[in-house]
């Protein structure tokens, strides 16, 4: 299993999802994907995604000063 | 998954945030996505003219535009808009599929989301 990061700090909501979902192709079932992001609507979106496309969000944390680290299991 | 169906109706960055936000949204997420560019929307697809629009707080739009690409969005423009705009078909930027509103509507015919923008 590998983990993989992406970071999307600056980015505009839907650009950090859409890093994402062009990055999983890359991620076999198993690995662990982790972003960091500064978009407000971030952590929603990231669980809506999960939710979505039958990933594990592992967890979304907020990390101060608007910034926000996700783990997602593929 | 859903079919996600957009008609952008105007070149300006109101009628082209919207498409690409939403659009990229659905695509991201395992949806698929067709985008149709009525003749008043078409000068949008034009090279060069995404890159120049910008919005305050907004996302990239070159890179939306980009990402739903490789995503496999399916980007048409009416062929009505070559006549009507005075554009050629060299003159839209890659990607973009120069195509008849019955293929549009063929294409869309089980989608279960329309937008118009």
């Amino acid at each position: 299993m590998a983990t993989k990061t992406l970071d999307t700090l600056g980015l505009k909501c839907p650009q950090p999802i859409l890093k994402v979902a062009i990055m999983a192709p890359q991620l076999n079932a198993g690995d662990i994907l982790e972003v960091v992001a500064d978009c407000e609507s971030f952590p929603n979106d990231i669980k809506a995604w999960a939710e979505k496309t039958g990933k594990t969000l592992l967890f979304c944390t907020d990390e101060g000063g608007g910034k926000h680290k996700a783990q997602i299991q593929f | 998954m859903a079919k996600v169906a957009i008609t952008v109706n105007g070149s300006e960055g109101v009628n082209v945030f919207g498409p690409f936000i939403l659009g990229s949204s659905a695509i991201a997420s395992g949806d698929e996505l067709v985008l149709f560019f009525t003749p008043a929307g078409a000068p949008s697809m034009v090279k060069g003219v995404i890159e120049k629009m910008e919005g305050k707080g907004l996302p990239n739009l070159l890179e939306l535009y980009e990402g739903v690409r490789v995503l496999g969005a399916k980007i048409f423009v009416c062929e009505l808009a070559l006549e009507a705009k005075d554009l050629k078909k060299e003159d839209f930027r890659e990607g973009v599929e120069i195509v008849g509103a019955t293929t549009f509507i063929n294409e869309i015919k089980d989608a279960t989301i329309t937008f118009s923008f």
